[in-house]
C-alpha cells in the first residue's frame, strides 16, 4: 500500500544518546530523562491519536517521546539523515523493500531477543516475516490495513434494491445493473497509479493464488507469465467498461484517490462504488458528510475462483536505527496489545495483535475488518507493490503504476501491458 | 507613489511621434484599463485559494471554490480559528522570523561586499570568479544535501537554526552577488573617481556612493531572499529539529495523509503570507529612491 | 546621447593615481590592483561560504556520479550510460528546452512592461503587490491551487467549469447523456448513433427500452408510457426507460415513463428519409412513410455526453499548463527587479534624450533598455537558470498519469537520488545533475562573452 507522503519517516537524532544504565530486568524500565525523538507517518488528527499511544510509554518509563512527521518529502529527508550520519532513533516504514534497503546499507538495527519474543508472542508469524530480511527481523508491524473490501454507497445500493455482490460474476452483474439505472457503479482513482496496483494483487491474489502471488512479488516468475494473463483478462472485463467507471477510463485516470472517495460518499455522488482499503474510512470521515456505518459499508472482494483467498495486508513498521536501550523498550512497547489498543480505540486503525480484545474497535466496519484480517492468520500476504523495489512498486508516474494506468487506457492490449511490466520489472529489480 | 520621469515634469517638450500620439488619442486611461484587468486575472488564483480557505474540507473536496458566491452558507472562519489556536504553528512561525531575518541580513552583507569587489576592485582571476560564482547558481539545493549533513553531523551543529541560517545564506549568495554586482557596475565610473579623488577610500566609497544607490536592488534582493527562505520546505525539513522547525514544516506535519488538504494548505498560506507581505510593503519604497539626482558632487 | 551611459567595468585603466590612502598600487603589469587583503577582505566571506556549502557539493556530486548506487565501486560513465539510453531523459530534455526557450523571455518581457506601464499610474503599489502575492505562497501551494484550478471535473477545476460554461451556451447538452437501449435488443451501435438490426415498414410496431438514467433525472414532461398499437400504413414505436424496481424488463408498465424529444429517423439504402420527435410518453410516428423495409436509428447527439472541457493536465496539455503555472508565479520576481532597475535610471539621460528632440518611444529603445540591459540580463539569465531547477511544480501539479508527459530533469533528478524512484541511487542523480549543469552551459557561455566584450 502506498499512501501519499507516507512510506519512509524521518525520525530526529536522539538529543542525549545516553546509556540507559538502571532498570535492568523489570518490564518496564527507567528511562527517565532519555528523549526519544519519533517521527511517524501520522499526521493530522491521527498524530494526535499517535501521540496518545506515546504518551502511554512516556508515563510507564518518564522518557520523553518526541513526534514529528514530515510529507512528501520523507524519502529525501530519510536519505539525507541516514547518509549525514544523523538518522531517527525509530522509523516507520510502509514499504518491505524500504526496509530491506535499508537493512542492506546496515542503517537498522535487527529487534533483540524480547522484543523478538513481544512480537512472536501477539502476533501472526506471518508479520515478522515481512520485516525480516536476510534472515534477521528488523520491524515490528504497528498497524495493519485491510485491502480486501470493497465500500459502497448504501443510497446508490437502495435505489436498486441491491445486495452485495459475492462473487466476481455477480459484482460484474451488479455493476451492468447500476449503470443501466443509470448509477455508476465505480470511482476509481487511477490518477494514484497504486490505486491500479491494489487493484491488479486483490485479483491476481484471488485468480493465481498465494505462491504464485509470493514468487511474483519477488519477480521469481516474469509479468508475462499466463497467470498474469488471466487477472488482466479478468480485470479488463470491467476496466473496459467505460460506462462502469466515473469519468469514464480518462476521466478515472485525471481522478486521484481522495477524489475518488469523495465521488461515492459526497452529497451528490457519481458513483456507487469505491474500492481500497480501511483507510477509507478516514477519507470519508475527513472530507465527506456520509457516515461509516450507515452511509458507507463494506462487502468482502468478490471472489473470483473456487477457493476462498487470504487477505491481502499492509501496513506500518517501525524500525530502529539506533539500538540503545531506550529505543528497544519503545519497540518492545510498540509491540504490546497495550500500545495498539490506544489507537484502536479511535478507530480507523487495524492492528496485527491478536490480544487487543474486538470490543476496543469502535465500530462493525472496523470489526469486520480485523476479525478479517486475525481469522486469516498466517494466510495473509503484503501488498505486492509495498514489497517490489520502490523503482518499481512506489513511484508516481513510472513503473508498475504508470504501465497499469497504461492498461487501463487501453485495456485491450493485454500482452503490450504485460510486456512493459515486464520490462519495467527486469529493470528495476536487478538495480536495486 | 509617482515616478514619474518617464513622461511628465520635464525639461523641454517632447516631440510627439506616432506611438506618442497614439498613446495620447487612448488615453492613459486605456493603460489604466488594461492593467486593471490584468490584476484582477492576476488575483483570481490567490482569491480561489482565500475562498477555499473559508470552506471546510468535505465542501472543498466536492465542489469548486466558487460556490462560496452561491452558498454562502458554507463560509466558515473555524480553519482560521483552528490554525490560530495551534500552538506547535504559531511557535513555528517565531521560528521561521529567527531563520529569515539573519539568512536575509546576511546575504545582503556579504553578498554587497564581494559584488562591490568584484564590480570596482581590481585583481587578477576577477572574470573568472565572476562566472563561477553566477554558475553555482545552477546548482540544485539537492545536491548539497548529504555533502552538508555529513559536515554538520562532524561538527554537531546538526539541528540547529545555525546550520539552518548557514545553508541559506549560501545558496543565495550566487544570485545576490550576480545582481548586486550588474547593479553597482552600472554607477557611473565618474561617480566613484570623484570621491575617490576627493581621499575617500574603498570602505566610505562603498558606504557612501555605492550603498545609497543600490538601494533599489538591494531592497528588492532583501524581500526576495526573506521570501525564499520564508518559504522554503526542504532545507528545513532536513536540518532543523522540532525546537526550531519553521512554518512550512510545521504545516507540513498538519496534512492529513489523504485529500487534498486544501483547506489547511490555504489557511496556512494566508497565515504564512502576512509578515513577507509586510516586509514588501516596507521595503518596496526604497525602489523609488536612489534616483541620481544629476550629481553627488 | 550623454556621456552619463555608465561604462560596465571597472575604473578607467592608467588613471590610478599613487595616493596610498586610496589603497591602490600599481601591479606588475602596470595595471592597477587593490590590495591583496582588501579584496580579501571583501570577497572573504562570500568564497568561504560558497565554497563549502556550494562548491565542494558540486565537486562530491561529481566524483559520486562515477560509482555505483552505493558508492563503493568506481563504474566510470556507466550511469552517465543509463542516463542517456534511458527515455524518460530524452522526454526530460524536450520538456527542459521548451521550457527554456519560452519561459524566461516571456516572464522578462511581461516584466519590463509592467515595470514601464505601472510608472505611469497611482496605484503602482497595488499593482506591484498583486504581482507579488503569488511568490509569497509556497510552491507547494502554488502546485496545488494550479492543480485544483486545471481540474479536469468541471464541478472541481476553474479552468473546465468557464470552457463547459462557455461551450455550452452555443450547444446546449443533450437531455439523453450515456443512454443507450437494453443490449442484445436487436440494435446495433455504430458513431452515428443506435441503428435496428431489423427492418421495420409501415404497419409495425417498434419497442425501444432504453436504460442508463436514473427515472428521476427524466425531463419533467415525461409521461408513463402505454403499449403502442399497430396502425395501418404508419410505422410507429414507443420508446421508454426501462427501469424500475422490482419490474420485468423490456416490458412497459409500472411506471416507466416514455422518452420524449428523442430524435428518430428511418432510413431506407443508408439514407435518413424521415425524422420523427418523440412525444411526453416516448411514442413516435412516421405516418406518411412509402411501403418498404426501414432501419430505425436514434442518431448519437440524443445522448452525447456532456462537454466535460479539455484534459489540461493530460499529455499534450500539461507542460504548457505548468508554465502557465510559473509565469503566474514569477513576473511578479521580474517586474521588481526591473522596476528597481527603472528607478536607478539617472533622470539627466532622460532629460537629455528629450532635450536633444527624442519621442518617448526613441527614449524607451535608445536610453531605457540599454541602461536597463544589466538588469535585464541578470532577470533573463537568473529565470532561465530558475528554469531549469524547476521542480516543486511538475511534482505536484500533474497527476500519476501524465507525470512522466511532464518530467524534466530535476525532477528526475531528485526521483533517481532520493525519489522511492531507485530508491536512493546517488550515483545516478549525480550523474543527473552534471548532466542538467552540462545543459545550463550556453547560458553561462554566454554570460562570460558579454563580460568579454564589456572590457
Amino acid at each position: 500500500m502506498n499512501r501519499k507522503g507516507w512510506g519512509i519517516a524521518v525520525a530526529l537524532g536522539v538529543l542525549a544518546l545516553g546509556v540507559a544504565g538502571c532498570g535492568g530486568s523489570s518490564s518496564t524500565q527507567d528511562l527517565t530523562g532519555q528523549t526519544i525523538q519519533v517521527a511517524g507517518v501520522w499526521s493530522g488528527d491521527e498524530q494526535r491519536d499517535f501521540q496518545q499511544v506515546l504518551a502511554v510509554f512516556e508515563q510507564q518509563t518518564g522518557a520523553k517521546v518526541q513526534y514529528t512527521s514530515a510529507g512528501d518529502q520523507l524519502p529525501t529527508v530519510l536519505q539525507t539523515k541516514v547518509a549525514g550520519k544523523n538518522p531517527p532513533n525509530v522509523a516507520f516504514l510502509a514499504q518491505p523493500g524500504s526496509i530491506a534497503q535499508f537493512a542492506k546499507e546496515g542503517a537498522l538495527k535487527p529487534l533483540p531477543a524480547d522484543v523478538q519474543q513481544t512480537v512472536s508472542q501477539h502476533q501472526a508469524a506471518a508479520w515478522s516475516k515481512f520485516a525480516t530480511v536476510g534472515g534477521k527481523p528488523y520491524g515490528v508491524y504497528f498497524d495493519a490495513s485491510d485491502k480486501s473490501v470493497v465500500w459502497y454507497s448504501t443510497k446508490a445500493f437502495d435505489t436498486l434494491g441491491a445486495q452485495p455482490p459475492k462473487t466476481w460474476a455477480d459484482f460484474v452483474t451488479l455493476s451492468g445493473q447500476l449503470a443501466d439505472a443509470g448509477v455508476t457503479p465505480m470511482s476509481i482513482g487511477a490518477g494514484d497509479g497504486w490505486v491500479l496496483t491494489d487493484w491488479f494483487e486483490q485479483v491476481y491474489l484471488q485468480t493465481a493464488g498465494v505462491d504464485n502471488y509470493n514468487k511474483l512479488a519477488a519477480h521469481q516468475i516474469p509479468w508475462t507469465d499466463p497467470t498474469v494473463t488471466k487477472a488482466l483478462q479478468t480485470l479488463q472485463q470491467y476496466f473496459g467498461q467505460d460506462r462502469y467507471l466515473a469519468g469514464g477510463k480518462s476521466g478515472s485516470l485525471q481522478t486521484d484517490f481522495p477524489t475518488s472517495v469523495v465521488n461515492t460518499f459526497a452529497a451528490a455522488p457519481k458513483a456507487a462504488m469505491v474500492y481500497e482499503g480501511d483507510f477509507v474510512a478516514t477519507s470519508i470521515q475527513s472530507s465527506t458528510k456520509s457516515v461509516v456505518g450507515t452511509d458507507a459499508k463494506i462487502f468482502p472482494f468478490p471472489q473470483i475462483g473456487a477457493a476462498a483467498p487470504g487477505a491481502e495486508t499492509g501496513g506500518d513498521a517501525a524500525v530502529a536505527f539506533t539500538d540503545d536501550k531506550a529505543t528497544m523498550a519503545l519497540m518492545k512497547f510498540l509491540a504490546t496489545p497495550a500500545a495498539g489498543q490506544v489507537f484502536a480505540k479511535t478507530g480507523g486503525f487495524l492492528s496485527p495483535d491478536k490480544d487487543i480484545p474486538l470490543s476496543v474497535y469502535p465500530n462493525d466496519i472496523t470489526h469486520t475488518m480485523e476479525l478479517q484480517l486475525l481469522k486469516a492468520g498466517d494466510n495473509i500476504v503484503f501488498d505486492m507493490s509495498d514489497q517490489a523495489p520502490p523503482a518499481f512498486g512506489a513511484t508516481k508516474g513510472s513503473g508498475e503504476w504508470k504501465d497499469l494506468e497504461d492498461f487501463l487506457a487501453n485495456p485491450s492490449d493485454i500482452a503490450g501491458a504485460q510486456q512493459k511490466l515486464e520490462a519495467d520489472a527486469v529493470k528495476d529489480y536487478t538495480t536495486s | 507613489m509617482t515616478t514619474d520621469f518617464l513622461v511628465a515634469g520635464v525639461a523641454g517638450t517632447p516631440r510627439r511621434g506616432p506611438l506618442t500620439r497614439a498613446t495620447a488619442l487612448l488615453g492613459s486611461g486605456f493603460v489604466r484599463l488594461i492593467l486593471a484587468v490584468i490584476a484582477l486575472l492576476w488575483l483570481v488564483p490567490i482569491f480561489g485559494l482565500f475562498a477555499s480557505s473559508l470552506r471546510g474540507e468535505a465542501d472543498n473536496a466536492t465542489t469548486g471554490w466558487w460556490k462560496v458566491f452561491t452558498v454562502p452558507a458554507e463560509i466558515t472562519a473555524k480553519n482560521y480559528q483552528d490554525l490560530l489556536a495551534n500552538s506547535t504553528v504559531m511557535q513555528s512561525l517565531l521560528n521561521t522570523v529567527y531563520i529569515s531575518v539573519p539568512a536575509t541580513a546576511l546575504v545582503i552583507g556579504i553578498g554587497a561586499l564581494a559584488a562591490y569587489a568584484l564590480a570596482w576592485m581590481r585583481f587578477p582571476g576577477q572574470d573568472w570568479l565572476m562566472v563561477i560564482i553566477v554558475g553555482l547558481l545552477v546548482v540544485p539545493i539537492q545536491v548539497a544535501l548529504i555533502p552538508i549533513a555529513k559536515l554538520y553531523g562532524d561538527l554537531g551543529i546538526f539541528g540547529s537554526l545555525l546550520g539552518v541560517v548557514l545553508f541559506h545564506v549560501a545558496f543565495g549568495l550566487p544570485f545576490a552577488v550576480f545582481l548586486l554586482r550588474n547593479f553597482f557596475a552600472g554607477i557611473p565610473a565618474d561617480l566613484l573617481e570623484a570621491a575617490r579623488m576627493d581621499g575617500a577610500r574603498e570602505w566610505r566609497i562603498f558606504r557612501k556612493v555605492v550603498l545609497p544607490i543600490g538601494l533599489p536592488a538591494i531592497a528588492s534582493l532583501a524581500i526576495f531572499q526573506f521570501l525564499w527562505v520564508w518559504n522554503d520546505l526542504l532545507v528545513a525539513l532536513v536540518f532543523a529539529d522540532p525546537s526550531s522547525q519553521p512554518i512550512t514544516v510545521a504545516l507540513q506535519s498538519q496534512l492529513r495523509a489523504f485529500g487534498t488538504n486544501v483547506d489547511l494548505l490555504a489557511t496556512g498560506s494566508f497565515v504564512s503570507m502576512i509578515i513577507p507581505l509586510a516586509v514588501f510593503f516596507a521595503f518596496q519604497r526604497f525602489f523609488v529612491q536612489g534616483v541620481l539626482a544629476g550629481s553627488t558632487k | 546621447m550623454t556621456q552619463l551611459v555608465a561604462k560596465d567595468g571597472g575604473l578607467p585603466v592608467g588613471e590610478g593615481e599613487a595616493t596610498p590612502r586610496a589603497r591602490h598600487r600599481r601591479g606588475k603589469d602596470g595595471r592597477s590592483g587593490n590590495a591583496k587583503w582588501l579584496v580579501v577582505l571583501y570577497l572573504g566571506p562570500a568564497v568561504l561560504l560558497l565554497a563549502v556549502f556550494i562548491g565542494y557539493p558540486v565537486v562530491y556530486s561529481i566524483v559520486r556520479s562515477l560509482f555505483d548506487r552505493s558508492g563503493s565501486s568506481f563504474v566510470g560513465f556507466h550511469n552517465y550510460v543509463s542516463v542517456f539510453t534511458d527515455p524518460n531523459t530524452r522526454i526530460a530534455l524536450r520538456n527542459n528546452l521548451i521550457w527554456v526557450l519560452v519561459a524566461p523571455a516571456f516572464v522578462t518581457g511581461l516584466g519590463l512592461i509592467f515595470a514601464v506601464l505601472t510608472e505611469r499610474i497611482r496605484w503602482a503599489v497595488a499593482f506591484r503587490l498583486v504581482l507579488f502575492m503569488p511568490m509569497a505562497i509556497s510552491l507547494f501551494a502554488s502546485g496545488i491551487i494550479f492543480r485544483l484550478v486545471y481540474q479536469e471535473d468541471p464541478g472541481l477545476g476553474l479552468a473546465n467549469a468557464v470552457t463547459v460554461s462557455v461551450h455550452d451556451i452555443f450547444a446546449a447538452p443533450s437531455q439523453y447523456p450515456g443512454v443507450l437501449p437494453r443490449p442484445a435488443d436487436g440494435t446495433t451501435s455504430t458513431s452515428d448513433g443506435f441503428t435496428t438490426v431489423r427492418t421495420f415498414g409501415p404497419g409495425d410496431v417498434l419497442n425501444l427500452p432504453m436504460v442508463g438514467m436514473t427515472p428521476n433525472k427524466l425531463p419533467a414532461q415525461a409521461v408513463p408510457a402505454t403499449p403502442v398499437h399497430a396502425t395501418q400504413g404508419q410505422l410507429s414505436g414507443v420508446v421508454w426507460l426501462d427501469i424500475a424496481l422490482g419490474s420485468k424488463i423490456n416490458t412497459l408498465g409500472h411506471g416507466k415513463k416514455g422518452m420524449p424529444g428523442i430524435t428518430v429517423q428511418a432510413i431506407r439504402n443508408g439514407t435518413v428519409t424521415a425524422t420523427a420527435i418523440t412525444a411526453d410518453d416516448g411514442t413516435f410516428a412516421f405516418p406518411d412513410l412509402a411501403p418498404g423495409s426501414y432501419q430505425i436509428r436514434m442518431p448519437a447527439s440524443n445522448f452525447a455526453q456532456p462537454f466535460r472541457g479539455l484534459t489540461w493536465l493530460g499529455s499534450t496539455l500539461v507542460t504548457p499548463v505548468i508554465i502557465s503555472a510559473w509565469v503566474w508565479i514569477t513576473t511578479g520576481f521580474a517586474m521588481t527587479f526591473i522596476a528597481a532597475g527603472l528607478a536607478a535610471i539617472p533622470r539627466d539621460a532622460l532629460e537629455a534624450a528629450r532635450v536633444d528632440g527624442a519621442t518617448e518611444w526613441q527614449v524607451f529603445r535608445r536610453v531605457t533598455v540599454p541602461l536597463l540591459g544589466p538588469v535585464l540580463l541578470v532577470v533573463l539569465v537568473t529565470l532561465i537558470i530558475n528554469v531549469l531547477k524547476v521542480f516543486d511544480l511538475v511534482f505536484v501539479i500533474p497527476p500519476g498519469s501524465t507525470q512522466a508527459d511532464a518530467n524534466v530533469l530535476a525532477l528526475q533528478m531528485w526521483q533517481v537520488a532520493f525519489g522511492p524512484g531507485s530508491g536512493g541511487d546517488l550515483g545516478e542523480g549525480s550523474a543527473i545533475g552534471v548532466l542538467l549543469f552540462l545543459v545550463v552551459m550556453p547560458a553561462m557561455l554566454f554570460n562570460i562573452r558579454r563580460f568579454r566584450r564589456e572590457r
